[in-house]
């Protein structure tokens, strides 16, 4: 046997085994560290912080989870959310990833290592990345092995699709999720593969852990259905898959219900019907198994003709009519985005104005991915080539994965892990095809005229020839062992493994460059927080917004309630411990119009509506003096859209635009535009700003008129250092009962307008 | 401090019977000048008596305050004029129904028939002045309002008394001018020169601290005067010292609550005007924009922040610890630039918390002879100009510590022990708890802390840790080896 480099000879099987052994646990250690090292970025760049909105509530919730215990947390009713409604915090949450923290939180006090909440918060997502890298390395080993499972270990610990959502700092349900989908999925296979109750009922209480801790938990609900149902149609039902399925279904469904906020959905929602249909259906071909070999095939084949037909009828025929009767509810509007990108535009401004909604852009695609989204088909091939039944899992996973990638920009989350998967059996199928030492045999007898010719068929064929022992599960052994010379293609030389291992190396190299640069520049800023850079370079931080809500947390009396629009009703919450009318937890659609109808009204038609919700203070984000763009000006469109599909005789959006149909603030605004709260509220004496110059709105780079917008209706209490967060204090009514206007006019010494009255003598004359 | 312990005017209800022979006059005050200097959370008062004893050996000097002036000081000394030494103050305690309170001062030496001396009590006064009017818009002014006595109450009779108030701006708004005062002078009462407001001199002033004369000739007067500093206040102050010798290291934490004692915003806070302020350099007086904090030199890893997060808005400027022999010499800190994360307008308050670690060689030494550490705690940390209403100082000493003892440079409101819990302790760290209140910036001391730690104690944290982790391997040593498989053919 010749091999292109020389192997080390002499070494005892247990050696290599034991080596082996040691040099994954090692880099699984290494990869883990990779993992939770480069999600610090946010913590180095900036500080120990709870990131963008979300994380905010879920920090909030911790904390009374962690100081008042798992009860009190679980009947929590939150009167400061959705003033003046309130909020059943315990029955409308997914509560996994607070007692997740709030576990791990107990458990550190109990060893007497006083950690802050605040940091376990944190650093939860980091922590979890590490043990998404391990999940994900075990469910490749069940793919292909070992090295597979390294390399896909490797690729979702730092691959930035994943890294988006869990970077320290990100404390949300993904940041737990996608190590619990793994998870799951690895149980899954093996139970399969296995045909073990047991982690049939491992899968089962992970995707229990996976329900209290997020709503995608249908992905898996519906993901494992259809990779047993594409199994029973390839006619490759087994009692493995039987016990299987059964076990998850059965304990996962039962352990789901008892979250509140699931409740009785896994058994009345059209989301889960899927997999109490295949449940039923692996029941009846179990059955069929079984009478089947109590009787003869003719029997059989016409009892189940009948019966298949029939079953299949009615079952579907009961799903139809339960949910016509209502008691299984029709899919919700979010599910309907998922196949009709346009039809939240249409129905449901709330869900299509969140940005994480919108359909994703392909650059994305390449931004999150680099390197995988090349192998990643290469590795569905090479499954399609084996198509074991785990093989099958991926495939599914991965066209379903694609789709709603493509559709929502967040479910670039579900996509990663098995972009990575297959992209490491991609990868690795490769390294060991060159990294294969064994040369192909050359038939020396028939060299001179054989030659070319064989030459020309394996460089045709080769590549797919060259995977296909190497893929097998127990490759250059056997393949030694039963040497075929003609048949069995290779690599020579030394060089030619060389150049391509290189190329490979080189590849893999620039994707953990790219991985760190995306990381550090687009996933690592915490929002609530701003950077920008001093003139000599170092960094400078614009921290309005804490500014704002601390002035708000210190010196206005606890009960006042402040409006803003709902992205910032959480942080306001969390960071100013403020009532609010309404926050990112969008569940009722028309208190938000209401905020929405208010911002996008006159003052006059919106202090009614302020002074019935007890509004005490009204925040609005304004970037335009130092160029931030995600402001409320820029958010007003949808606000208006909002409160048009509650009022739409009171609020129309094309009086928001010029009559050119431009969306602008200076002078050729339209006056309703003009004259809405919102507006006033951010240009209010932005113009004097500017002394005697041109005010520049440097968001939406268009000139303010002089004149800026007056209000009689508020009083400005607040702005912070770089005007980002404006507070405005509703006035009480005037003690005189006069209405505002014109007691603000008094009081600046205006004279009253005379008109009306002088008509009125003169009529009675 | 006036305020004493039960125990010390228990002492003292014991020396009443002897106050009484104060009435027959053991001295004559040729000359009392009260100075006060006016200012914002803090003013200073110093009076100087020029005494005459009347008695042969007298050995203790009774100074009478009004009941006024004693809520108000925080912080008293008494010294002979020209001299560092202060002299031993004793307080009779109990609050005379008659209202007047008195102190002893303890006389160097005795002084003999007619011989003379200098006294000289300072005060700092703290809440003295309070703003007024008590509400001012972003761009108004600020002015304050003293309120104080006429006369400086004495148990002796007084030849010759005269009061200065001096306003740290000569823009003095208002002053009272006292009536009814042809008994004691025959020149206008009171006159203002420059900055300073003279009342007296009075002549042949009869003993003052007496019901009589309090009812019908003490009469008060107040002064309004301009001030262009914002009157800092903090609410309360709690200071964590917690000493690692494991880490050779003193960490000292502040709570701190900051309230702008001014006068309170009147409408709102508007950024324009306040961006306007310092564009012009014209800031408002009553606007905090940040502190100048100086800590201890050779800190390191300071931080500051408050309930939401880092302050980044502060910058520090860390000095390295000067050799020790220099100590004394040059005295060096740290810098730091504290802004909180918005200004402070009058009325508003910002919580914070700012901590650091310093050499624990910088403040502990080893007493070989008695086998104990000594550790010096600074009871704050100066904020000028600022009142301190309420401090707590807490000393969490290392675990396992013994024969705790303290020396506190003055006695505190009360002082509680308890067992604090952190990283990895088993049995907790002593900790020494003391309240204080209303500190000044004369309140410039150390608590002294010393005890005893074993070697085994030293000891018992790398042991329980140890301990932890074996047990650890142990169980995984023993559940490798168990076989849990129903089917134990198939596995082995």
């Amino acid at each position: 046997m010749s091999t292109a480099y020389p192997l080390p000879s002499g070494l005892s099987p247990a050696t290599v085994t034991n080596t082996a052994s040691l040099i994954r646990i090692v880099t699984l250690a290494l990869i883990s560290g990779a993992a939770i090292a480069s999600r610090l970025f946010a913590v180095i760049n900036f500080e120990s912080i709870i990131h963008e909105f979300d994380p905010w509530f879920n920090f909030r919730a911790t904390k009374v989870l962690a100081s008042q215990g798992f009860y009190e947390f679980w009947n929590w009713f939150d009167p400061t959310a959705w003033y003046p409604l309130g909020r059943v915090v315990g029955g409308t949450i997914y509560p996994g990833l607070m007692a997740t923290s709030g576990v791990i939180y107990n458990i550190l006090h109990a060893l007497n290592l006083p950690v802050d909440i605040r940091n376990i918060c944190v650093l939860l997502a980091p922590g979890f990345s590490a043990l998404t890298a391990w999940a994900t390395y075990m469910f490749t080993k069940e793919l292909k092995d070992e090295s597979a499972g390294l390399l896909a270990a490797a690729f979702i610990g730092i691959a930035p699709g994943y890294i988006s959502r869990s970077v320290a700092g990100s404390y949300d349900n993904e940041a737990i999720a996608i190590f619990l989908l793994m998870f799951t999925f690895y149980c899954w296979i093996k139970a399969l593969k296995q045909g073990s109750a047991f982690f049939g009922m491992l899968a089962g209480v992970f995707y229990f852990y996976m329900v209290a801790a997020w709503g995608g938990y249908a992905f898996i609900t519906n993901m494992i259905p259809l990779h047993a149902l594409t199994l029973i149609l390839m006619g490759r039902f087994t009692s493995r898959l039987y016990v299987g399925y059964s076990s998850w279904y059965a304990i996962g469904t039962l352990a789901s219900m008892q979250v509140p906020f699931v409740g009785f959905q896994p058994v009345k929602t059209s989301e889960h019907m899927a997999a109490l249909g295949v449940f039923g259906l692996l029941q009846i071909i179990a059955f069929a198994q079984l009478v089947r070999s109590h009787l003869s095939s003719k029997q059989f084949q016409n009892l189940l003709f009948v019966a298949v037909i029939g079953s299949g009828i009615l079952g579907s025929l009961a799903i139809v009519g339960l949910t016509y009767k209502g008691w299984i509810a029709p899919w919700t509007g979010r599910f309907y985005s998922l196949w009709d990108t346009g039809y939240a535009k249409k129905y449901i401004p709330i869900i299509a104005s969140v940005s994480e909604h919108q359909p994703t852009a392909w650059p994305s695609f390449f931004m999150d991915l680099q390197l995988l989204m090349f192998l990643f088909p290469a590795g569905v091939f090479l499954c399609f080539k084996q198509l074991r039944d785990e093989h099958v899992f991926v495939i599914i996973y991965a066209v379903v994965g694609s789709y709603f990638a493509g559709v929502m920009v967040r479910l670039m989350l579900t996509l990663t892990p098995v972009v990575c998967v297959s992209a490491a059996v991609a990868l690795s199928t490769l390294l060991d095809t060159y990294i294969d030492p064994v040369e192909p045999l050359v038939p020396e007898e028939a060299a001179p005229p054989a030659s070319g010719d064989d030459s020309t068929t394996t460089s045709a064929s080769g590549s797919k020839k060259a995977k296909k022992p190497a893929a097998g599960p127990s490759e250059p052994t056997t393949a030694q062992s039963t040497p075929k010379p003609r048949s069995r293609p290779g690599i020579f030389g030394l060089d030619a493994r060389l150049v391509v291992i290189f190329n490979a190396f080189g590849m893999l190299s620039f994707f953990v460059f790219h991985c760190t640069w995306v990381t550090s520049n687009a996933y690592s800023s915490p929002s609530v927080v701003l950077a920008s850079a001093n003139p000599d370079g170092s960094q400078h931080i614009i921290d309005d917004f804490r500014e704002a809500y601390y002035w708000l947390r210190q010196n206005t009396p606890e009960t006042s309630v402040v409006m803003s629009w709902w992205d910032y009703g959480y942080q306001i919450a969390g960071m100013a411990d403020r009532p609010t009318l309404v926050d990112n937890n969008t569940w009722n659609n028309t208190h938000i119009a209401t905020v929405g109808k208010a911002m996008s009204s006159t003052e006059e038609v919106a202090y009614p509506i302020l002074r019935k919700h007890d509004v005490d203070y009204v925040l609005v984000i304004f970037g335009g003096l130092i160029g931030y763009s995600g402001d409320d000006i820029n958010k007003f469109l949808w606000m208006v859209r909002i409160a048009q599909g509650v009022w739409p005789d009171e609020i129309q959006e094309p009086n928001y635009f010029t009559p050119h149909g431009e969306y602008r603030v200076d002078d050729q605004a339209s006056t309703t535009m003009k004259n809405s709260l919102m507006y006033k509220m951010s240009y209010y004496r932005f113009a004097e700003l500017f002394g005697g110059g041109q005010a520049m709105d440097r968001v939406r780079n268009q000139a303010m008129p002089k004149q800026g917008p007056t209000l009689d209706y508020l009083d400005e209490a607040f702005t912070s250092e770089n005007w980002i967060v404006r507070i405005f204090q509703v006035k009480k009514e005037d003690l005189l009962g006069r209405d505002l206007k014109s007691a603000n006019a008094f009081s600046q010494g205006k004279k009253r307008k005379r008109s009306k009255p002088t008509t009125r003598r003169r009529a009675m004359v | 401090m006036l305020r004493l312990t039960g125990s010390l005017s228990l002492v003292f209800l014991t020396l009443l019977s002897s106050t009484h022979a104060h009435h027959s006059y053991s001295f004559e005050n040729t000359a009392i000048v009260r100075q006060v200097d006016l200012a914002g959370s803090l003013v200073q008062v110093v009076t100087t008596y020029a005494v005459k004893a009347l008695e042969k050996d007298a050995k203790a000097y009774t100074i009478a305050l009004s009941p006024n002036d004693k809520e108000k000081t925080s912080w008293l000394e008494a010294k002979v004029k020209g001299q560092q030494q202060a002299l031993p103050v004793r307080d009779h305690g109990k609050e005379r129904t008659n209202g007047y309170h008195l102190l002893d001062v303890e006389l160097p030496k005795p002084l003999g028939l007619n011989e003379t001396l200098n006294i000289v009590l300072e005060t700092i006064q703290t809440h003295a002045a309070k703003p007024w009017p008590a509400a001012a818009s972003q761009n108004d002014e600020q002015s304050l309002l003293f309120n104080t006595d006429l006369f400086v109450i004495s148990p002796y009779q007084t030849l010759v008394q005269r009061s200065k108030l001096r306003s740290p701006t000569p823009r003095i708004v208002e002053f009272t001018e006292p009536k009814d005062l042809e008994a004691f002078t025959l020149d206008t009462p009171a006159t203002k020169s420059g900055a300073t407001i003279t009342y007296g001199p009075f002549n042949n002033i009869p003993p003052s601290a007496d019901e009589n004369f309090l009812a019908k000739t003490q009469q008060p007067v107040s002064v309004q005067y301009m001030y262009d500093n914002p009157v800092l206040e903090v609410s309360s102050l709690k200071r964590a010292a917690e000493i690692s010798h494991w880490g050779s290291n003193l960490n000292i934490q502040d709570e701190i609550r900051l309230r702008n004692g001014g006068p309170e915003l009147k409408g709102h806070f508007s950024r324009l005007d306040h961006q306007a302020q310092a564009f012009y350099k014209r800031p408002s007086p009553h606007v905090i924009p940040g502190l100048s904090l100086h800590l201890p030199a050779g800190i390191r890893n300071t931080y500051f922040y408050d309930i939401i997060g880092n302050v980044s808005t502060s910058h520090l400027r860390v000095a390295p610890a000067p050799p020790k022999s220099l100590r004394s010499r040059t005295p060096q800190y740290s810098v730091l630039d504290l802004r909180p994360r918005y200004p402070l307008l009058g009325g508003w308050n910002y919580t914070f918390t700012l901590g650091w670690d310093s050499d624990l060689s910088d403040s502990a030494v080893y007493d070989s002879k008695t086998g104990k550490y000594i550790v010096k705690v600074p009871v704050m940390t100066l904020i000028p100009g600022a009142v301190v209403n309420k401090a707590e100082v807490t000393v969490i000493l290392p675990e396992g510590a013994t024969d705790v003892d303290f020396s506190l440079p003055w006695p505190a409101v009360s002082t509680s022990s308890s067992t604090v819990t952190t990283y990895l302790d088993t049995t907790g760290r002593p900790a020494l708890t003391f309240v204080y209140e209303r500190l000044t910036t004369k309140h410039d001391g150390d608590i002294y802390v010393s005890y005893k730690v074993p070697f085994s104690a030293h000891l018992k944290k790398p042991t329980a840790v140890a301990t932890a982790f074996m047990g650890l391997f142990v169980l995984t040593l023993i559940g490798r080896r168990i076989n849990l498989s129903l089917h134990p053919s198939k596995t082995a």
